[in-house]
């Protein structure tokens, strides 16, 4: 493929950051345009054209119109509060930021591929769910947690974006939980603590990415733009009880009437992590994907299953300061 | 093996295994099947399938070695008894492969019972789950009549309920997988459903709440099954292959197919109550 221009959103972020550097050195970009409202890091700032703008703000039609990209990657979609994005911005970022992203790149005569970094939350976590959901499924399923709505409300705009400009290529990466020593994730923090709550006699089959292979899978999204949602994921599931032994993490089971007051409180006094929904439903019922259209159509192989993922966070915790734990 | 040398390499090998078990240093599918867990429930099911139960095999020849093939079999009892002795009888037949059964999706949403019925290789009754189990090439069991055949009482014994929609046949067209009909009689008698306790299903999100002999008389004891004797009969393959993959398509040739297995199913049952005579004795 040619030269092209490339627009990256959320490229202060974690893991925005890595993905900005992977497409810098990638030869068949041209030149990466980063937009964020927080300052990237230092080393990567050199490389890349930094633009500090807020999504919902009203200039961000015209940095589109002036930096004129060919692929536009949309990765500025938050789960969870981080550094720079408190929990109250989350929903207005992940759909009015979406939203008038979408307005400005309706407006672009040049864009040939959107790529949207979205998330396998969409599916939720049920008890009698499908094993491993493909990604068509995603229209049957009740809609629970606030990030789930985000993100259903999020697809549901991509698509109506697809539908009226059919000369854009328009992927939506449905990411399984992304875990890594660089990721600094409620999942992550729990790797992290002292010990990790359970539900009492549940035993849940989880699926992880891990962060290289994140970065890997939104450029070889940019690589090969694919139409329509594309769940990404590591090979097979572990069940939480074995990830936790591999981890050398000890379990805390509490009854399920009680978890969530008992998680809260022990959030509260500063023991654990704070959770949000999706990782309480997660921890309690698992979640697997089919991840066919992966290898078929986006020809994208992880680096690393699911259990080997957990075996490089296993060594990166272990090898990691005590004082480290956040 | 008894005598103390085999004795301290028995207690050797089940410390070895326990060392491993806590590193997490054992195999599990992606479906969550866990061989070693499943290794473990051996001694209970064999004690079940020989004392218990006394369970009589036939036709273990009728089912394939290797590649895919779905068991179709008449059901009853909340919990999967029936597809536990079903692959024991499959083991004690010399058949290796670790057959796969569909388990109705309210019993995953129990504590413990879920875990345990997962890591033995049941999987919540999903038309996708078993598409994906039978394109892996694996040996499904599955019991059509569902949520009917549970729970129904016991003057209904041994009749076998409506077949749903087929859901089975498409998966079977869709697949090529050959259809292998099998009859289970003595699961009827091991929770004989006297009547129902309205109310607390609906509460508990359970499909029914039975009264049986011994519960609620007995609390959780109620879950220990009667000591019926038990027949199992795997039936001759029926190869769908020549109707075409499309036919998953048509209603009328799935509901005719479900209602021969069905059919098939039910005198099979009938022979195997008669060949069984005595129910507990």
């Amino acid at each position: 493929m040619t030269a092209r221009r490339v627009l990256l959103t959320g490229v202060s972020g974690p893991l925005g950051a890595r993905v900005a550097a992977a497409l810098a050195a990638d030869p068949g970009v041209e030149h990466v345009i980063g937009i964020d409202t927080r300052r990237p890091p230092g080393v990567l700032a050199d490389r890349i054209t930094f633009v500090e703008a807020d999504l919902r703000g009203d200039e961000l039609a015209s940095i589109l119109k002036v930096a004129a990209p060919q692929v536009v990657v949309h990765h500025d979609i938050v789960q969870f509060p981080e550094p720079g994005r408190s929990v109250r911005t989350l929903h207005d970022l992940n759909v009015i930021g979406t939203l008038q992203l979408l307005a400005a790149c309706g407006e672009l005569p040049g864009l040939r591929a959107l790529v949207v970094r979205g998330s396998a939350s969409i599916y939720g976590s049920q008890p009698d769910a499908p094993a491993f959901f493909t990604e068509d499924l995603a229209r049957g399923v009740t809609l629970h947690t606030r990030f789930q709505r985000d993100v259903g409300e999020l697809e549901r705009l991509v698509e109506a974006f697809a539908r009226r400009h059919p000369a854009v290529a328009c992927t939506v990466l449905r990411l399984q939980p992304v875990i890594g020593a660089t990721v600094d994730t409620p999942i992550m923090r729990l790797f992290r603590s002292a010990a990790v709550p359970t539900f009492l006699g549940y035993d849940p089959r989880l699926q992880f990415l891990l962060d290289d292979d994140a970065v890997g899978a939104v450029a070889a999204a940019v690589a090969v733009p694919v139409r329509g949602a594309v769940n990404v994921a590591g090979d097979g599931t572990v069940s939480l009880a074995r990830t936790l032994r591999r981890l050398g993490k000890r379990s805390l089971p509490i009854a399920a009437p009680l978890y969530g007051t008992t998680v809260a409180a022990l959030a509260r006094a500063g023991v654990l992590p704070a959770l949000n929904d999706d990782v309480v439903r997660y921890l309690r019922n698992g979640r697997g994907v089919d991840t066919t259209r992966m290898r078929r159509d986006l020809r994208f192989v992880p680096t690393h299953t699911t259990a080997e993922a957990i075996d490089a966070v296993a060594q990166a915790v272990r090898n990691e300061p005590a004082g480290a734990a956040a | 093996m008894i005598g103390p040398f085999g004795l301290v390499r028995d207690l050797g090998r089940a410390l070895d295994g326990a060392g491993r078990r806590l590193r997490g240093d054992y195999e599990e599918d992606e479906w969550g099947y866990d061989p070693s867990f499943a290794a473990a429930a051996e001694p209970l099911l064999s004690f079940l399938y020989d004392r218990w139960w006394r369970v009589t095999a036939t036709g273990t020849e009728h089912v394939p070695r290797d590649g895919r093939a779905l068991l179709v079999a008449n059901h009853a009892g909340v919990l999967p008894w029936d597809a536990a002795m079903m692959a024991t009888a499959l083991r004690r037949a010399g058949i290796t492969r670790d057959p796969r059964f569909l388990v109705l999706d309210w019993a995953f949403e129990l504590p413990w019972v879920s875990v345990a019925i997962r890591r033995n290789g049941g999987v919540p009754a999903s038309p996708y789950n078993a598409l994906r189990l039978l394109e892996q090439d694996h040996l499904v069991m599955v019991f059509p009549e569902g949520a009917k055949g549970v729970g129904k009482p016991w003057s209904e014994r041994y009749r076998l309920q409506r077949f749903g929609r087929g859901g089975f046949v498409e998966l079977a067209l869709r697949t090529g997988a050959p259809i292998i009909p099998c009859a289970i009689v003595g699961s009827e008698e091991i929770y004989p459903k006297l009547g129902e306790i309205p109310g607390v299903a609906k509460l508990l999100g359970a499909p029914y709440m039975p009264i049986t002999p011994t519960f609620p008389l007995l609390g959780p004891f109620g879950a220990i099954p009667l000591p019926s004797r038990w027949r199992i009969a795997f039936g001759a393959p029926m190869d769908l292959t020549s109707l075409g993959a499309e036919a998953a398509e048509d209603r009328a040739t799935v509901l005719e197919v479900a209602e021969d297995v069905r059919s098939r199913i039910q005198a099979m049952v009938y022979d195997n109550l008669i060949e069984r005579q005595g129910a507990f004795l």
